[in-house]
């Protein structure tokens, strides 16, 4: 039901209401193929998945906060990492920014729907049924453990074990197939992705008055198409290996193991950066609105993104170090991984000089952004030292790696999209989040991120090997884990705010009106939640800001640009 | 009011416009087919982990959400008609000129005939079968060598026979050369006549030239790989000669029936050569959203 957004006889941009059968809400909701609701599916899906995931790393938290714990057993204890592992990437980090692209870029580009709206139900339905099926080996299957198959092999399934010799019955199947069918709705909604954004903007729109983060995305979904193969290849051949006898990873008959890592981390590290990458597209956003400033170096801004999207594809094996490459397999992967920081580099500069003499508002979408700057600029530290090889050889495989990538998966990526549901939340409910909650939220969170994860680095430093079951006291290890997960209390107790201020917002909040933070793009030019046809006459844009020129006639950007 | 008015008028309530106009918008209607072919090709797939007929139960539901999608597009995209508020010099100009979305289906022209496609296979199929011929009676002074050659695809063991028993009748290889032949030819004058309506400009070029080149250093590639012994028996100038015969042949046919080169033919969208049913006059700017 969407209310009318202005006074008077302006209610042009919202449909009438009619109190609806719960029936016809469900069956609009399963047969949409308008941008939002897909985006809001998305992102609904995701939220369940983080909370399922979010309680999987409590579990795994609580077995390794003292030493020789036996809270789980050990079978359960890998099937939550797998499980974890997996959910975040593939049906957390994926799906919500998908959802974010999918509802925000037709606003954006002022289009009113995607390029091809049936693909792009089909994608989100395809890539959601895919989780479910994943999760159903917790009840299905053959019962392997006597509780269910759910996969226990890490989230990169290394090869020999996932072979059907050290993984009997079905849980690495479930992997495989869960996983290759979210692979496919991904791949789709990137040729949506980029159909809609190659062909639907608006007049006046050149791909140089784009904003940013339809940009962005636009490079994740190259992305998508290059890095989805592989792992959809590797998978099919896994899958002909289990179920029809071939060898392609089978090392006792000829196969390859590191076959399996190389096809796993040429989709592995762009998926970093296929994550990351929307986060920064929030942040072009969330940063300028809230520093009353525009985007400190655009053009830079979209060459770094384009450099840092050509630049992953070609660091995967900076994961192998430990396989023994050789010199020069070293060397390059080495100076690859080294020279992606430059774009990232020139990033993180323009957002500071964004920021520089803004008049800077501290609402919470922008706090979650500058915290993202702080804890990226550290993650990317921890990359740097990492992607030595001789540094690599001493800490690949620790904790010190898991606190690396929480960094960047946590605290840049989770951050961000904390922030940019802080910030498009009015938009899409019409209603504001409390930022009384909002700062619960972050200062818990924060408090929580950095016992978790910042302590996390020194038993890796210390040499606790990731996805350890336990540990004897007399490593030294007790009191940092024990840190860790009392963060992770925290964490938990700011996720829970997070929710109740959904709800509560989202049935008493206030009122958000078509622009609550006097932004600039086109989606603030419609009402909130915006109509299903999002704009009643095709905008027509003058500059990079056309918010910004309407509400300011005497100064427009267009005269600059 | 345009649409900066319009947006002054949500930005600043109490100074939109109180007098409206209204025109109508059509949008993709909801369907449930995306939502069955995903539960039906993961069914397919649990079926691995669970039990055939789940596999089954999926490929039965992914067929007709198949079905179901294709006829909620063709032969007309399903849409829901929205009302929306427009301008006074848009609701003017509807009223002049009924909306149209890019996507109404105004004007209904086929393009493309299955039977012109056919015709094309075949005259083009005769055209090549002289030229192989000629080359057999030029080179082995028989009018059976190309032929015998061809029926060797069906007949593994003519693969290696020598000149002199592919240069002799045999019924059955001039039977399955002829089943092979006819099908290959037809399948192909079927892709030439839905090909060269879409892509009309030097057509005879396309289908002369290009097409047939493109599709010999295929078949190189690909018999060297299939049947090197076969691929050393190839003369592939001689293949490469008969290819473009057909082609001529067939995209000269193709333009007869369907008159790809004309300037009115051309002059269509894309979309109404493809097949698709669509707006002929559709504008620049309407043809981009």
């Amino acid at each position: 039901m969407m209310p009318p957004q202005t006074a008077g006889a302006m209610t042009f941009d919202s449909p009438p209401s009619h109190p609806k059968l719960w029936l016809d809400a469900v069956n609009e909701w399963f047969t949409t193929v308008d941008h939002k609701r897909i985006g809001m599916l998305y992102i609904g899906y995701a939220l369940v998945f983080l909370l399922i995931a979010g309680l999987e790393a409590a579990v795994m938290r609580i077995q390794l906060a003292v030493p020789n714990n036996h809270f789980v057993s050990p079978q359960v204890f890998n099937r939550m990492f797998t499980m974890h592992g997996t959910t975040m990437v593939f049906f957390v980090g994926m799906p919500i920014l998908f959802g974010f692209g999918n509802y925000l870029i037709p606003l954006m580009i002022g289009a009113r729907d995607m390029a091809f709206p049936r693909l792009n139900a089909f994608s989100f339905w395809i890539s959601a049924f895919g989780g479910l099926l994943l999760y159903f080996s917790f009840i299905g299957g053959d019962g392997l453990y006597g509780a269910g198959t759910a996969p226990d092999v890490g989230w990169f399934a290394y090869a020999p074990l996932t072979a059907k010799l050290f993984s009997p019955g079905h849980s690495t199947d479930y992997w495989i197939l869960g996983v290759f069918l979210s692979g496919i709705g991904s791949v789709g909604t990137a040729l949506n992705i980029v159909t809609t954004i190659v062909c639907m903007r608006c007049k006046g729109m050149t791909m140089a008055r784009m904003p940013l983060l339809p940009w962005l995305y636009l490079v994740t979904s190259a992305m998508v198409f290059i890095a989805i193969g592989p792992l959809t290849a590797a998978q099919m051949m896994l899958g002909f290996d289990r179920f029809l006898g071939a060898h392609f990873f089978d090392v006792q008959a000829g196969g390859s193991a590191v076959l399996w890592m190389h096809f796993f981390w040429i989709f592995g590290h762009p998926e970093v950066y296929i994550l990351v990458l929307p986060a920064f597209a929030f942040a072009n956003e969330i940063i300028p609105v809230f520093s009353r400033k525009p985007i400190f170096g655009y053009s830079a801004m979209v060459g770094a993104t384009v450099l840092i999207g050509f630049i992953s594809l070609g660091v995967w094996a900076h994961h192998m170090f430990t396989v023994g490459l050789g010199p020069a397999g070293n060397t390059f992967f080495t100076l690859a991984t080294m020279i992606i920081s430059v774009p990232t580099g020139i990033k993180i500069f323009n957002w500071l000089a964004t920021l520089w003499g803004g008049k800077i508002r501290f609402a919470t979408p922008m706090i979650f952004s500058i915290a993202f700057l702080f804890q990226f600029l550290i993650a990317g530290l921890t990359g740097i030292m990492l992607s030595a090889a001789p540094f690599d050889w001493q800490l690949g495989n620790s904790y010190f790696v898991v606190a690396h990538f929480h960094f960047v998966l946590v605290g840049a990526i989770l951050y961000m999209i904390f922030a940019a549901f802080y910030y498009w939340f009015p938009k899409m409910s019409g209603k504001m989040l409390s930022e009384t909650l909002g700062k619960w939220h972050f200062w818990l969170f924060t408090i929580g991120f950095h016992l978790t994860f910042d302590f996390m680095h020194i038993p890796g430093l210390m040499g606790m090997p990731r996805r350890i079951y336990t540990y004897e006291a007399d490593r030294g290890w007790a009191v940092w884990n024990m840190i860790e997960s009392i963060g992770m209390i925290f964490q938990a107790a700011a996720i829970l705010i997070f929710v109740w201020n959904v709800v509560r917002s989202y049935r008493h909040g206030e009122e958000a009106g078509p622009d609550p933070w006097d932004a600039w793009t086109l989606e603030w030019s419609t009402a909130s939640p915006p109509p299903h046809y999002n704009f009643a006459e095709e905008p027509v844009v003058h500059s990079r800001r056309p918010l910004w020129d309407l509400k300011h006639p005497q100064a427009p950007d267009s005269d600059y640009e | 009011m345009d649409w900066e008015g319009k947006v002054n008028a949500v930005q600043e309530p109490g100074k939109g416009m109180h007098a409206e106009h209204t025109a109508s918008l059509h949008l993709p209607a909801p369907t449930v087919w995306p939502m069955v072919l995903g539960l039906g090709i993961t069914l397919i797939a649990a079926g691995l982990v669970t039990n055939e007929t789940i596999s089954v139960l999926g490929l039965v539901l992914s067929s007709m959400a198949a079905v179901g999608w294709f006829r909620n597009v063709l032969p007309r995209e399903k849409q829901e008609q929205i009302t929306v508020p427009v301008s006074a010099e848009a609701a003017a100009q509807a009223s002049a000129q009924p909306f149209r979305s890019p996507h109404t289906p105004v004007l209904v022209r086929p393009a493309y005939s299955f039977v012109s496609g056919i015709e094309a296979g075949l005259a083009g199929g005769a055209a090549m079968a002289i030229i192989a011929i000629v080359f057999s009676w030029i080179k082995f002074h028989s009018l059976w060598y190309g032929i015998n050659l061809l029926a060797a695809g069906s007949f593994i063991g003519w693969t290696d026979a020598p000149d002199s028993f592919l240069s002799q009748f045999h019924p059955q290889g001039l039977l399955a050369a002829l089943a092979i032949h006819a099908l290959v030819s037809v399948l192909v004058g079927l892709l030439y006549g839905a090909m060269l309506p879409i892509f009309p400009r030097k057509s005879l070029l396309t289908a002369g030239l290009i097409a047939p080149l493109l599709w010999s250093a295929l078949a190189c590639s690909m018999m060297k790989v299939v049947s090197p012994i076969l691929s050393e028996r190839m003369n592939w100038w001689w293949f490469v000669l008969s290819q473009v015969a057909y082609g001529l042949v067939a995209g000269a046919v193709i333009n007869l029936r369907v008159k790809v080169r004309s300037a009115e033919f051309q002059a269509l969208p894309f979309a109404t050569r493809a097949g698709l049913h669509t707006d002929a006059k559709i504008g620049k700017d309407e043809g981009r959203r």
